[in-house]
């Protein structure tokens, strides 16, 4: 479904990626790990093709989804087209509007004749938090409730691919277990799923396959298991 | 005396109206770019020269007065409308959005809205000329009478106009697709295209509404104050500026109000001191009411824009 290739990129002189490959076949859950600064969230950007300057540039490489290029997709037919959606790092939720409008608004770019009550339904009933506060501004959530209402927002827009960046940020451990219970019922309902993560130990436990990225590069991979087995993973990333 | 107040009322309300209708383009541009367009005042007055033009061409075929008057200024509208916002998206086009998309810091964006707005007053300049254009009457005045009070006809669609552009703003900021995009960028433009909307089709249209707005207060100015000057935007755009930053720029409601409330401070001081220290302590009041609350009258900080 995906396959990023050699990819490059850089932010201004810095080169942020030094060259990364991998893949998410349709119907995983694939994870990236890695510590602060890795370039997970990079990659994540490089992928949603954001423009400058939020987002780094790409130098070299490819990404390839069900075998076409995305480089010279813009950013918002990486989601109304491609439907390709993307969890941001810091939720970037519209605190302003209310949570029902937030989810209104992902709909915007859905093609006519979509089933837009469906989604809402889908959404509300993996969030049934969601729903009690749907008339609320969205501001006024705490951030697990904010965190689900990106999930939320990423699934309204009809998207059949979701890339979350670190969705266990700042939640408290039984909201963390309640994000991956979630993103696990969205899996087994088609979704395939990058899922980013400092929370290696998690991660591993409900992904299929993992991929370890370090200062840029792809350090190691394997199936979640395997990784979970891994003594330089361990050592690094899971506490011994 | 009830009557000279009440007439200095309607007065306020009509250079109020003014003051709204460019504030709010001001408002709109500010809250979803968080950018300050100072060449608005200069879009407003290009649109004045616009209507000037097209009104002349018009009455080429029809006369000027009756309801001929009014079928001009009914097509002169839309016309002086689509033009004015052909310019604002063309500026967008070639002077802001390059820098958007390189990221410029605001200083940089200013500073272009600034030169701009120079390049507008020195293109009509080089155009018309420096002497002065007269605005052709097309509207037969007509003057209400209600207890000692005049107001014109002209003077009463000035007024409703400001309204009715507030409350159609309003409705579709609050009630559409588009202005809820509006609202949503306003708050965090990152997260537009994530909802697979594109950021430059808000824009875009965010500027052609401004632009619009700007056209109606032009042509509705240039049929009251018939006098037109290339630099005829700059002041009254400044103010319209300074009124929607005390009424809280970014929230209609605040540039809408902030608008009405710099004309009644004008005209109250006009009425108790000269008119020469008119802008003086209409300036200074409106300093003291930012430095005691430098959100504006209705900015709540951050979180209503728009
Ligand atoms: N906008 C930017 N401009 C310049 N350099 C950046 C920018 N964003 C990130 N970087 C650099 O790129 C590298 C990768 O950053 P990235 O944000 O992808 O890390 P991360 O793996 O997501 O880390 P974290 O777990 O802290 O979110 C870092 O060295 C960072 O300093
Ligand atoms: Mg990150």
């Amino acid at each position: 479904m995906l396959e990023v290739k050699d990819l490059k990129v850089r932010y201004g002189n810095i080169e942020a990626l030094h060259g990364i490959s991998f893949t998410v076949n349709k119907g995983e859950i694939v994870t990236l790990i890695g510590s602060n600064g890795a370039g997970k969230t990079t990659t994540l950007l490089s992928l949603s093709r954001l423009p400058k300057p939020e987002a780094p540039t790409v130098v070299s490489g490819d990404i390839i989804y069900n075998g076409e290029s995305l480089l010279k997709t813009p950013p918002h037919e990486i989601v109304s087209k491609k439907k390709i959606a993307l969890v941001p790092e810091g939720r970037h939720i519209f605190g302003n509007l209310t949570v029902n409008e937030n989810l209104e608004i992902a709909t915007y770019a859905l093609e006519k004749g979509v089933d837009v009550k469906a989604g809402y339904d889908q959404v509300y009933s993996l969030f049934p938090r969601l729903y009690e506060r749907r008339k609320q501004r969205s501001e006024s959530l705490s951030g697990g409730e904010q965190q689900m209402l990106a999930v939320g927002r990423a699934l309204m827009c009809g998207a059949d691919f979701i890339m979350l960046d670190e969705p266990s940020m700042g939640l408290a451990p039984v909201l963390v277990q309640d994000m991956f219970k979630a993103m696990k019922v969205m899996n087994e309902s088609g979704m395939t799923i990058l899922l980013i993560e400092q929370n290696a130990r998690i991660a591993l436990q409900f992904a299929h396959r993992g991929y370890v990225i370090n200062t840029g590069e792809i350090v190691a991979t394997g199936t979640g298991a395997e990784l979970m087995e891994d003594p330089e993973v361990k050592k690094a990333y899971l506490g011994g | 005396m009830l009557t000279t107040l009440l007439q200095n009322v309607i007065n306020a309300l009509q250079w109020g109206s003014f003051y709204s209708m460019i504030a709010l383009g001001y408002c709109l541009v500010y809250g979803v770019l968080r950018l300050i367009n100072f060449a608005h005042g200069d879009i407003f007055m290009v649109a004045a020269y616009i209507g000037f033009v097209f009104v002349g061409f018009l009455l080429k075929f029809m006369p000027g007065s009756g309801m001929y008057g009014w079928l001009v200024l009914a097509i002169t509208l839309p016309v002086t409308m689509i033009l004015t916002s052909m310019l604002g998206v063309f500026i967008e086009r070639v002077a802001y959005r390059p820098l958007r998309e390189k990221g410029a810091h605001r200083l940089y964006v200013v500073i272009t809205a600034l030169m701009v707005g120079l390049v507008l007053e020195n293109g009509n300049l080089a155009i018309f000329g420096a002497s002065s254009r007269k605005f052709p009457e097309i509207i037969d005045k007509v003057v209400f009478t209600f207890a000692g009070v005049r107001i014109t006809n002209l003077k009463v669609l000035v007024i409703v106009t400001a309204i009715v552009i507030f409350i159609f703003l309003q409705t579709v900021v609050n009630r559409s697709k588009i202005g809820m995009a509006m609202r949503a960028i306003s708050y965090d433009k990152f997260g537009i295209p994530l909802m697979g909307i594109p950021v430059n089709r808000v824009v875009v249209f965010t500027f052609i509404v401004g632009s619009s707005l700007a056209a109606i207060a032009g042509v509705l100015f240039g049929m009251s104050y018939p006098v037109l000057d290339p630099y005829m935007g700059m002041i009254i755009g400044w103010k319209a500026f300074i009124a929607a930053v005390v009424g809280g720029i970014g929230d209609i409601k605040g540039a809408f109000l902030g608008g009405f409330m710099l004309g009644f401070i004008e005209i109250l001081i006009v009425s108790f001191f000269s008119s020469n220290l008119k802008d003086l302590i209409a300036f200074t009041i409106l300093l003291i009411i930012l430095v005691i609350k430098p959100t504006g009258f209705f900015g709540v900080a951050k979180s209503t824009k728009i």
